[in-house]
This record gives structure tokens, sequence and C-alpha cells, in this order.
């Protein structure tokens, strides 16, 4: 992997007397974010966790959905207060990601205050052993110059 | 289902880590030919062909299966594929169920291929799979695989007391039975303490817990009632068919009890019902189930009814999902021992229970089986779940 040419016009090799023909699929994307997309710009410009509200049932979504999968109605946006409880924590001691590279880091399940669901997200502990289920959380942000306006703009800490 | 469905041709190749000398077309062709013969049938008896082939990424291509097709000699005949990650396989065959039950086709075959080797490293291999993730939150947290199921198994840890130990001891038998499968890609004798000792991957899970990455081909062979005179082998009929799915991201659940595979659950109780299983303790002899880490398998006992809820551990300490317990689970050495060939898994594991109502699965053969289930799942923290009940 040393090799950084493009895969595709680097000779065949030959293993075991088959031949092994190198190739690549690179695409990239530019993915509207559409109805969902308060969530991202105030994320990045506001350093604000948005969800919605069916106005229906009540239900809180966040992350946020336009409509209620059981309603069937349009949701209302509100902000979340960034306050939860940890549901699951988990360390990666071997990461096959190319987007977190650097291990260990903690990722957990947070159920967030007044949401219907947890979701989950990054986990920013001192210590491992800092975390506990139940225990509660709060978000921070990633300082705006080094928000992109992705879930990995922020992370959860325990409570004092 | 309005018609009785037969299993009347069974077939695969050998499961490995890499296949270097056969594309992924010619591993799909070995397997159909085998379970042409193993019918007694010729490719002109197939009215409608199903392909389980999960990721394009592995195949390299986004239409893989147009691509076997015709290599088959098949065209102008239907052929369509079907990819619902590791339950692509049970979901394919659910499909071709459907197919002849509703008296479309008589005969239809599915045909189950993976390679998952010709991603050129371990890393896009599973960047390959991370690309399944909810594309508008949770991928971009590069969240693994093992996470999703690695919840499941952290809950039944803290509320059950379940250990290491004792999900090594699954690890242990799959590899264990995969000894008696000269199919099987991982056959090992491995102790508990290999296992504890293998690096670690996310707590729990280490590097035995895990399954296999494999290359190979599955293929059944279905036929309607009226059809089953047709073929040389005698049938063997898919009496229940159970198929669900859940939220495709990682923690978000609607409240299922004590079920930490909802999907699951509901997928079994349903091919339960048409099947008219009632006690699946005592009706289900033998089964093939989704290990895709070895805690998830006694979870799956729990979900699966052949034990109480928290009850699974005692299920394996007991010996009833061995070779000679009441109940064996993965004779085949499942996903941990056997192979994960990924589309063509939930068809193997048919494949397995088929020859084992036949008397045909040699050293790893369960005696008097006359019922067994076949489960496969994916996604997030099976997202998608398949059961079948198959019976002589
Ligand atoms: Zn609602």
């Amino acid at each position: 992997m040393a090799d950084d040419r493009d895969p595709r016009f680097v000779p065949i090799k030959v293993q075991d007397g088959f031949a092994v023909i190198p190739d690549r699929w690179k695409v990239d994307f530019r993915v509207s974010a559409g109805e969902l997309s308060r969530f991202y710009i105030e994320l990045k410009e506001n350093a604000r966790l948005m969800g919605t509200r069916c106005p229906n049932c009540g239900s809180v979504y966040c992350w946020p959905r336009s409509w209620c999968k059981d309603c069937y109605v349009d949701c209302e946006w509100v902000e979340m207060s960034g306050k939860g409880k940890l549901t699951l924590c988990s360390r990666v001691e071997i990461s096959l990601s190319d987007i977190q590279k650097e291990v260990p880091f903690f990722q957990g399940g947070v159920h967030l205050d007044g949401a219907r669901y947890p979701v989950v997200v990054m986990l920013r502990p001192v210590e491992f052993e800092d975390l506990h289920v139940g225990m509660p959380v709060h978000a921070e942000f990633l300082p705006s110059e080094e928000r992109t306006g992705r879930i990995r703009d922020f992370y959860f800490i325990p409570d004092e | 289902m309005n018609d009785r469905v037969a299993v009347m041709g069974v077939g695969n190749t050998p499961f490995k880590a890499r296949h270097i000398d056969k594309t992924f077309p010619r591993l799909a062709y070995e397997s159909v030919k085998a379970a042409l013969e193993d019918a007694g049938a010729t490719k002109e008896d197939i009215g409608s062909t199903v392909y389980a082939i999960y990721n394009d990424f592995f195949e390299h291509c986004a239409m893989p299966d147009l691509h076997i097709h015709y290599q088959l000699g098949l065209a102008r005949k239907p052929g369509s594929r079907i990819t619902c990650g590791g339950a692509t396989g049970g979901y394919a065959v659910r499909a071709a169920v459907a197919e002849v039950a509703s008296g479309m086709h008589d005969v239809v075959m599915v045909v189950g291929v993976e390679k998952v080797g010709d991603v050129a490293n371990v890393f896009d291999m599973v960047k390959s799979i991370t690309y399944a993730a909810d594309p508008f939150f949770e991928a971009s947290l590069g969240a693994s695989p093992a996470g999703s199921y690695g919840g499941a198994i952290l809950w039944h840890m803290e509320n059950y007391g379940t250990t290491e130990e004792d999900m090594a001891r699954v690890v242990v038998k799959n590899k264990g039975n995969a000894r008696n499968n000269p199919d099987a890609q991982s056959p090992m004798e491995v102790t508990v303490e290999d296992v504890l000792g293998s690096p670690l991957i996310i707590y729990p899970l280490k590097i035995l817990d895990h399954c296999l990455n494999s290359e190979g081909a599955a293929t059944i062979i279905l036929a309607s009632e009226k059809a089953v005179g047709r073929f040389s082998s005698d049938p063997v009929w898919i009496t229940g068919v159970g198929a669900s799915t859940e939220s495709g991201r990682q923690a978000e659940r609607d409240d299922a009890g004590k079920s930490l595979f909802p999907a699951v659950r509901a997928s079994a109780l349903e091919a339960y019902e048409m099947a008219g299983v009632a006690d699946p303790g005592s009706a289900i002899q033998v089964a093939e189930v989704y290990d895709s880490f070895s805690g998830v398998e006694i979870c799956l006992y729990e979900e699966f009814g052949l034990c109480g809820w928290g009850e699974g551990v005692q299920f394996l300490t007991d010996g009833r999902a061995d070779m000679g317990g009441s109940n064996p689970v993965n004779p085949s050495g499942g996903l941990i021992g056997g192979e994960h060939a990924i589309g063509a898994t939930g068809v193997y594991q048919v494949v397995e229970i088929v020859r084992q109502i036949r008397g045909e699965a040699g050293a790893r053969q369960v005696p008097h089986v006359t019922r067994g289930l076949a489960q496969s799942m994916g996604g997030a923290r099976g997202a998608y779940s398949v059961s079948i009940v198959v019976e002589g």
C-alpha cells in the first residue's frame, strides 16, 4: 500500500500462477441535506443540537426526522438541551475506519433528554473507567474553526 | 403459503479466505452445477433465479447477478438480485419461496455468492460494509459493524452476568464443529484461553470472537409440489419462512421487552407459526444461526425460544447446543468456524439443514433430524432477519 499510483493503471500481478488485477472505485458525492438542512447549519454555525417534534404525538426525534413515522405529519424543529444519559459505552481498540484513525477512541449511546430514541455518538471521557451506563452526560462542541457540520463536531462527557 | 415448496437440490463450493483461482461467476457456476446434479436436473428445468449477493464492492460490480445469469445460459429467463446485508441469503430464499408458492414458477433457483477477498485489504473491506450506515448521521462517525453487535452483548453481560469466558465457549464449539465440515474455512482446535488471549477489537469482542470473511458460493433449487416428480432427489420441505426488520441505526429501537434482536424474534415467531412449531425447544432439532460474534449466538438461543430469557449461557454450558446435545447449533461451524461469504451464508445454512435432514452430513450428522432452523441477519444489530423452518 506504499504504492500510491491509481491501481487501474498498475500492471497486473501474478500470484500462484493466477492473474490479480488491481482496480479501484472512487466516487465523490455532493449530498443535498434538503429538509434536514437546518440540523447541519445550526451545528456548524451556532453549535446547536437540533431535533424535531411531532405536533400530533409529541415524539421528539434527534437525529431529526422531517415527518413522524407513526403519525405521517410533518415535524417542527426544536433545540435539544445537549443533556442526556449514557446508555452504552465502548472502547474501540482497533480502528478499521478511515474516519477515526487514532485509537483507542470511545463511542456510545446517549439518550438525550426528551428524545424518543438514543443516538450513537463520540465520547471523550478522561478515562474509560469514568463511564457508567445510566450516568448523566452532556454535549461539548468543537470550536467554530474546527466544526465541519458533521456529528463529529460534538462529543459527550460526564456531567461534573 | 398457497403451494408447498420443496428443496430438490443443494450445492456449494468449499469456503476459503481466498479463491485466487476462481472469479465470482465461476464460484456461482460451480455451486449451481453441484445443485443441479444433486437434484437430477438441468439448467433447462430452471424457471427463475434469485441471486443473493450482498455488497457491490466485493464483486466490484453494481449488477453482478446479470453477469452470472447470462453465463449460466439463463438469458431470457427471469433473474433478480436480493441484497439485505447479512440476511441477503435468507431474504433471497424467501423471495424464491414466494415465486414458487404463488404458482408463478414451478422451479426456482437461489444462488448466493460473495468474493470478499477481491477488496484490496481489510480496511477497505470494512469500509465497504460501513457504507451501509445511516448516510445522514451515523455514517460520519466511522462506526464499525462490531460496535453495533457489541451493544447487545454488553447489555447481556450487564443484565445476566454473561462473561467473556462464556462467549469464548461458543468459539471453541463452532471452530471445533468445523473440523467435521470439509467445506469449512476455519476448522480449529482452540481453547477458551486462546480466545481470551486474542487481540481485542472493541470490548468485549476479540479477533477470535469475530465471524470469518469468506469467498464461496451456495445454491439451492426449489420446486412446487407438483414438480417434485421431475427430479431424482427426495424432497425436503420449507414449511415456515419469517422475515422482519428494525431501524438501521444502532441504538434506535422501539421497546421490545427483553428481546435484544427484535427482528430476529419476530422472524422466528412468524416462521414457527407458519410451520406449526409450538415448542421450539423440542421441535428444532438442529439450527444454523448467524453467529456474527460469539456472544450473539448466546443471545440467539433466547430469541429463538430454545431457552428462556437470560438462560442462554446455561443452555450453552449444559451442552445443549453441542453436537450430541438436545439442539445442536451450527454443526457446520457457523460463521465463526465454517464460512461467512456474506450473500452465500443464508443459502448455505439451508444447504446444511437439508443435508442434516437427508442424513448426508457425514461426520457432523445430527442423528434422526426431521426439522431444522436456518436464520440469517444483517444491518446494524440485526436490522434484517430471516428465519426458515425446513422439514423432512
Ligand atoms: Zn407522531
